[in-house]
């Protein structure tokens, strides 16, 4: 198994995690009608699902990148 | 509405589930794509859906008084005195009753919710890590502007004929006398004096 294969693979299962755990939030966040729910939104769920969306976006620039033995 | 964004959430759930149990899925092509949408398309949309829904719920009245210092506030839209002037309209439907509290203290600006809800931050940080305001100490800052009243009231029959309103129109229009100024509609949520009043009870 190449190296940036274990590497992509473990960008993609942290993209999963951070994205399922900002949902997660944010579906709490529509359930629970307080104004402390859109503190919750805002600042926890939106952050936890916006970093998992670039660590994922992060690991198809990695994905695409030529291995270092290829480049010049 | 709520739900069509939940059952999207708990399909971009499902997705991303799939990809943090069995990454190397997304070696074959068609998994790239189903990845993209799972991790990338759909998150982005329920984030989009989730800050529409909580704007719109931010302009409800529960949800104003569903803070604790503005639950005297909630109670003064139920004063029994026509001289009461947010009761006057919240009973009457004057503005939207599900609205009410949006009707009339959203800058009706381009900029107008965003200042709302920084506003409305600024009180959750007062209430929750600094000191809460005396309900009857609050006060909206620069003054209850005369905009919010004219956004509805300007161009109505009723307030352009009405003599003493024609008469002080371009002072009103230019926000030099305040709609509230005194003797005229200057009880406006009397909180200090909530416990002397009546209450009107609404037929259920």
């Amino acid at each position: 198994m190449k190296l940036n294969q274990i590497g992509i693979r473990r960008l993609l299962r942290t993209s999963s995690a951070l994205v399922i755990a900002g949902l997660l939030l944010e579906i709490v966040s529509l359930l629970w009608f307080h104004p402390l729910s859109f503190v919750l939104f805002a600042f926890v769920a939106a952050s936890l699902i916006g970093l998992g969306v670039l660590v994922y976006l992060a690991s198809l620039v990695f994905a695409s990148a030529p291995p270092a033995d290829n480049r010049n | 509405m709520i739900g069509i964004l939940i059952c999207q959430i708990v399909l971009s759930i499902v997705l991303a589930s799939i990809f943090l149990i069995r990454p190397s899925l997304t070696s074959a092509t068609g998994w790239k794509i189903v990845a993209f949408i799972g991790l990338g398309v759909l998150p982005a949309l329920c984030l989009v859906g989730g800050m529409n829904t909580h704007v719109q719920r931010s302009e409800q009245t529960r949800f104003c008084v569903s803070c604790h210092v503005m639950i005297p506030y909630g109670q003064s839209l139920y004063v029994d005195d026509p001289n009461h002037i947010p009761a006057q309209h919240f009973q009457n439907h004057r503005v939207p009753a599900d609205m009410a509290c949006y009707s009339c203290h959203a800058d009706y600006t381009i900029y107008g919710p965003l200042n709302d809800k920084m506003q409305g931050l600024k009180r959750i940080y007062l209430q929750y890590v600094s000191t809460p305001p005396d309900p009857a100490a609050i006060r909206i800052a620069g003054g209850f502007k005369n905009a919010q009243c004219l956004h509805c009231h300007m161009g109505a029959r009723s307030f352009e004929e009405n003599p003493v309103h024609a008469a002080v129109m371009d002072s009103l229009k230019s926000n030099q006398l305040s709609c509230l100024s005194s003797g005229c509609h200057d009880t406006a949520h009397d909180i200090a004096n909530l416990s002397h009043e009546k209450f009107w009870k609404p037929v259920e």
